[in-house]
């Protein structure tokens, strides 16, 4: 029982904030900061930070906002939406739960993500009160990402779980969305790109919380990243990078997901809204789905 | 000053007591607020028989100034004397100045609600901001433009033992030379250069 106790104390105490007087940025870490920079055997983080912020993550950014759009109108034009009425006999997929932690995250997303790029490209914004106000918007925003990442991740595990008999051969046929022919296609109830978008933006999201914090903080300092001998400074430079890094991936993978809920199926966003997929729909995209309906009866 | 003069600061380190006036004179010329401390005194190795020594620090005014690398918003600008000065109009307050800067120079008032982080504050070699010459909004702002009156900047004039230079960069290593020479053989030194925040290749 001592023993569990100790465990556990020794466990929370690497969670809890140093409580000391002294700042942890401009304080007496600042002279070990200055001693170690640029001399060998240190992180050199100050220098990774200043290399890559100023010449990769607008390039980065920027390349995604114009081919992933590019990649669709040429997808849209060529190959064409796939269709499905809505008119007829539909499933009752996602309950009002989900649905209602789909759309705070959604909200969320539709403010943090816009305000995110600003930021990035604060330059040809021109700062000042504007991108402040992006700024604020997008730290107000996160409180309710923050609330429904967990509840999603917890309630469509499960289902998420990459199944390899149908997932492989998805990523053969990348979805079936290279034609236009309504043949079944190899999904349970999420496809191979929704598996892997979802398990992007949830422990993606979890370490965008996680740095988000860290850099909304900035002066404190944290058990667990002092006894791995890094410096409080550094914490934030890497935070910073991962942060927007990972913020660009996951602003590429929003946008498919846009795509491909609005465009290329069409009207599909709206089982969000009602919670219902048209029966055509679930058998051609979601076939292994649609026989674990028919096995249990449901359809 | 030449044509090409550089503006920089040097801090000897034989000459440096640790009495901390450069910093209470810069907090009082420009009013700055709590938590703000454009300059501060250090000692390195401190403990350590004949290394032990101190430095006035701030902001470095380096030539590759990486603080004005990372702006996501440009609101740095260095002046034709290598003078570093953002503006603080534009400035949103990320605080990715302060990740790439080496010395810890870039400081933030922590005022806002929930204590978000207010706009950059940094030392400006006593030469204002972008706003109109000694108006009243720079000085709200940015504190004292002494060198618009050709004056020092304060934390020098102030220095008691004439430690803390700050001038042409040429001109200031010719008289930390001179200072050595006259020491005659013996004086140990570890001239720390630091103009360029990062100058090593990775």
């Amino acid at each position: 029982m001592k023993k569990r106790y100790l465990a556990l104390m020794l466990l929370l105490s690497t969670f809890l904030f140093g409580a000391k007087a002294d700042s942890s940025i401009w304080g007496n870490n600042l002279l070990s900061n200055i001693l170690e920079y640029d001399k060998e055997g240190s992180l050199h983080m100050g220098h990774y930070f200043t290399v890559i912020q100023s010449t990769y993550i607008q390039p980065m950014l920027l390349f995604v906002l114009i081919v992933i759009p590019l990649a669709f109108a040429a997808h849209y034009f060529i190959v064409g939406p796939k269709v499905f009425s809505h008119s007829g006999k539909s499933i009752m997929v996602f309950s009002l739960f989900k649905r209602i932690n789909h759309a705070l995250a959604a909200i969320s997303f539709m403010v943090i993500i816009p305000t995110g790029i600003i930021m990035i490209f604060g330059d040809f914004f021109g700062g000042g009160a504007f991108v402040r106000f992006c700024k604020g918007a997008h730290a107000i925003a996160s409180p309710l990402f923050m609330i429904s990442v967990i509840p999603m991740l917890l309630t469509w595990m499960k289902r998420m779980i990459f199944s390899p008999k149908d997932d492989i051969r998805w990523l053969k046929i990348v979805g079936g969305y290279l034609s236009k022919e309504k043949k079944p296609i190899p999904a349970g109830m999420f496809n191979m790109g929704q598996k892997i978008y979802f398990w992007f933006v949830t422990l993606g999201g979890l370490v965008m919380i996680a740095t988000s914090v860290i850099l909304y903080l900035v002066d404190f300092e944290l058990g667990i990243f002092t006894s791995m001998g890094l410096s409080q400074i550094d914490v934030l430079r890497i935070s910073a990078l991962t942060h927007n890094i990972i913020g660009i991936f996951i602003v590429a993978m929003f946008m498919v997901h846009i795509y491909m809920s609005v465009f290329a199926i069409k009207d599909a966003y709206k089982s969000m809204i009602d919670g219902t997929i048209p029966e055509e729909e679930v058998k051609i995209l979601h076939s292994s789905y649609y026989k674990e309906l028919q096995e249990k009866g449901e359809v | 000053m030449g044509e090409f003069a550089r503006l920089n600061f040097y801090c000897d380190e034989h000459r440096c007591i640790n009495c901390d006036g450069c910093s209470v004179a810069c907090a009082e010329a420009h009013e700055l607020p709590e938590y703000i401390s454009r300059r501060k005194v250090i000692t390195m190795n401190e403990g350590i028989e004949n290394m032990e020594y101190s430095l006035s620090i701030a902001c470095m005014h380096c030539t590759d100034a990486p603080c004005q690398q990372v702006c996501p918003v440009d609101c740095f600008y260095i002046r034709a004397d290598g003078i570093v000065l953002h503006d603080k109009d534009k400035c949103i307050g990320c605080a990715y100045c302060l990740y790439a800067c080496p010395f810890g120079a870039p400081q933030f008032p922590l005022d806002g609600a929930f204590g978000t982080k207010g706009v950059m504050d940094k030392c400006t070699m006593c030469a204002g901001g972008p706003e109109e010459t000694n108006s009243h909004e720079e000085r709200e702002l940015y504190g004292q433009n002494r060198i618009s009156e050709g004056k020092v900047p304060v934390c020098a004039a102030m220095c008691s033992t004439k430690a803390l230079l700050v001038g042409d960069s040429a001109k200031i290593s010719d008289i930390y030379r001179e200072r050595i020479l006259s020491k005659g053989h013996g004086a140990k030194t570890q001239p720390y250069g630091w103009d360029v925040a990062y100058g090593k290749k990775l």
